[in-house]
């Protein structure tokens, strides 16, 4: 009896095995994972993209997984680490350079040469972000930039604000100043120092606006330089007129009391727009902040598509690749906007209130230093941003900030 | 049973014995290998520094807050656990009316998810909007919100009562049942010779379920120490590592930082620490019992 049981289920196995081996031969499955950043049922558009891909190249199967913004980076490096890695994904641009480092992603200089896929299709920070050490790591897919200074047009025009005025830092302090009466639970600017990546850019465009650096061309620290220790110094004298506990809120929590009218500015990329276009709220935006005489420079940020070298599918990857940043495609499978500029001016008349104001952010902003070890220096950031709103000077603060970074190995 | 049928003994329990080496002794062990390395996701090919990390790891300014906070954690909320779990289950063990429906709310934080329970109390503290920055205005204790989670003094306050909270119903269900288990004839006599009710509760009831409390300290302490998603969803950690604790810096270097060989020492080092808050537990326990004799 038991040698029977024994035959039966050894025989299963075989059996299975030959089926699975027959139908691997006919059709190939990529699996692509992304992540979702906004409300705007990217899935569904994905999907129907997918479809036609699928249709161009029956030999093909796309299985799409759309991850929530917040587990993404967790998840796709577990799968990375356990030798699980999808054939194609989308990583922060953030990511690319330790992803490079770490082997797990293949270079596409020569896919690109050959199919003609060059950097001026692309915005310059989103190609670049996608090169390190000489070698082309991925295709840019989708950029936003942080931050766009979005006002509440009612609340400014209760106050005799001037809309325009918030493009100073002069200007934006006394419209902060005036929209402030925390009696009434009313806040002129929504600052936030939680951990997370959304406190580091938005102090990176004040920083960027003033001339300063994080890090200079020679790797060293440079969030001493006058410049950037001006900025934060700037950014805590905002303190004052910004919503309690700014150590502990988030980019979310200045939406929520910016959506009920009790903040008159929140800083968002322009990826905020489909939520504010779906609530009743007056606004409008402008394209960040900057010193007198001086430009506002916005932080880059997006997603690049790479290919893993465990896929077993390289070509079949690339063709997918090539396929979802083409102009005609690219601008229907993101949330955020397209990195193909072409797609993307497309995109943002079709889908945005003032497209040439978001281009033109675009086009100036700058992007995070491209490090393999940006994560810990993104930290030491965070840390910088929670003592700078804890009460340390900006000074202290930012040479403290500068000795970790330097510790880094 | 016959003899060879004895290895059938081995065919039922070796699935247990692999998946118990599986899913925790392999884990543990390369836990340990790993903290060895200098591992990191961008060091393809890891370096053996054999203590190194643990250097590093105690030279850290962090680490001594680390250590501190989780002392502090651990402690704070097991006592208050403990204590609002027992007088609870006092309070239950009594016949009241509805009863079972009030044992029944009683498990309500328990059952809730971790997450939802912690993302429950960040909006009830959260300095604008929050339920208990509105109820402290309305009794007149403060004029203006405070930002319970912003601040360093009262972080850590806030998260000990939100994982009070949370967990005490836990110890209420384990004390209930010990309660019930009391003989009630010692109670009656103690009664008629005249004890009142702390006299009853210190020299019958607490010595009658010690074991069980003894038990219930060490388990809670485990589960508290460990206790990752109240602090990672209220604060990650913040503000300045105010809150940050063994399990939060051990997900921040892995998952945030791709530092996998300081995470896995901190990993080791946090079973390390657990076990010596443990081991001066039954320490304490032992001195007294030995007092006692």
């Amino acid at each position: 009896m038991r040698k029977m049981l024994l035959a039966t289920t050894v025989l299963t196995g075989l059996a299975g095995l030959t089926t699975t081996e027959a139908s691997a031969a006919d059709t190939i499955t990529l699996k692509f994972w992304d992540n979702q950043q906004t409300e705007s049922g990217l899935s569904q558009y994905q999907q129907e993209a997918v479809k036609r891909f699928e249709a161009d190249n029956p030999d093909i199967k796309v299985e799409v997984t759309t991850i929530p913004y917040p587990e993404f980076q967790q998840r796709l490096l577990t799968a990375v680490r356990g030798g699980n890695a999808p054939d194609v994904s989308t990583v922060d641009q953030i990511w690319v350079a330790a992803f490079a480092e770490a082997g797990a992603i293949t270079p596409l200089d020569d896919q690109a040469k050959a199919a003609g896929v060059k950097a001026d299709a692309f915005f310059k920070g989103a190609w670049d972000s996608a090169n390190y050490k000489g070698k082309l790591w991925g295709i840019p897919f989708n950029v936003d930039v942080w931050q766009f200074s979005f006002f509440n047009n009612a609340l400014f025009k209760q106050t005799g604000i001037d809309l325009k005025s918030i493009t100073t830092w002069v200007g934006l302090k006394a419209a902060a100043q005036k929209l402030t009466d925390a009696s009434k639970g009313k806040y002129g600017v929504g600052l936030f120092a939680h951990k997370g990546e959304d406190t580091v850019v938005v102090m990176d465009s004040f920083i960027f606006s003033n001339g300063g650096k994080v890090l200079n061309d020679d790797g060293s620290c440079g969030l001493a330089s006058e410049a950037s220790v001006e900025a934060l110094d700037y950014l805590q004298s905002l303190a004052p007129f910004a919503p309690k506990g700014i150590a502990n809120a988030s980019s979310g929590d200045m939406r929520e009391l910016f959506l009920n009218g009790s903040l008159g500015v929140e800083f968002w990329p322009a990826l905020e727009q489909p939520t504010l276009q779906k609530s009743k709220l007056d606004w409008d935006f402008v394209d960040g902040t900057a010193p007198d005489g001086k430009k506002p420079i916005g932080t880059y940020g997006g997603w690049n598509l790479v290919t893993y070298k465990s896929s077993p599918h390289q070509d079949a990857a690339w063709k997918f690749i090539q396929y979802l940043t083409r102009p005609d495609v690219n601008g229907s499978v993101v949330d955020l906007i397209p990195a193909n500029v072409q797609a993307a001016k497309a995109f943002l008349a079709k889908n945005r209130k003032g497209p040439d104001r978001i281009m033109e952010h675009l086009n100036s902003a700058a992007p995070r230093p491209l490090s393999a070890h940006y994560l810990e220096v993104s930290d030491i950031e965070v840390t910088l941003a929670q003592d700078l709103f804890g009460g340390m000077k900006a000074a202290d603060a930012a040479k403290k900030a500068c000795e970790a970074i330097a510790a880094i190995k | 049973m016959l003899k060879q049928d004895r290895w059938l003994i081995w065919v039922f329990v070796a699935p247990g014995i692999l998946l118990v080496a599986a899913f925790m002794y392999y884990p543990m062990i390369g836990t340990i290998i790993e903290s060895l390395y200098s591992t990191s996701f961008i060091n393809p090919t890891p370096e053996f520094v054999g203590l190194a990390t643990y250097e590093k790891i105690f030279a850290s300014a962090d680490f001594r807050q680390i250590v501190l906070n989780s002392c502090v954690w651990t402690v704070a909320v097991v006592m208050l656990q403990n204590l609002s779990g027992f007088f609870s289950a006092l309070l239950l063990n009594q016949s009241l009316p509805a009863q079972g429906l009030m044992r029944a709310l009683v498990l309500l934080p328990w059952i809730m998810p971790g997450v939802v329970a912690a993302i429950l109390w960040r909006f009830m503290y959260d300095p604008q909007l929050g339920l208990i920055n509105s109820f402290l205005i309305s009794l007149g204790v403060t004029d203006q919100g405070v930002a319970w989670l912003a601040s360093g003094d009262t972080a850590m306050l806030a998260a000990i009562i939100a994982a009070t909270w949370k967990g005490f119903p836990f110890s209420t269900v384990v004390y209930l049942a010990a309660l019930q288990k009391v003989d009630h004839e010692q109670i009656e006599a103690a009664t008629i010779d005249g004890a009142g009710k702390l006299r009853r509760l210190f020299d019958i009831v607490l010595p009658e379920i010690k074991e069980v409390i003894a038990i219930n300290l060490i388990l809670t302490t485990i589960l508290t120490f460990n206790y990752f998603d109240m602090i990672w969803v209220l604060t990650r950690g913040g503000p300045q590592n105010a809150t940050h604790i063994f399990p939060t810096k051990i997900y921040e270097l892995g998952f945030g930082q791709f530092r996998f060989g300081e995470a896995a020492g901190y990993g080791v080092v946090s079973i390390l620490v657990l076990a010596l808050l443990i081991a001066l537990y039954v320490l304490a326990q032992g001195s007294g019992r030995g007092a006692r004799a």
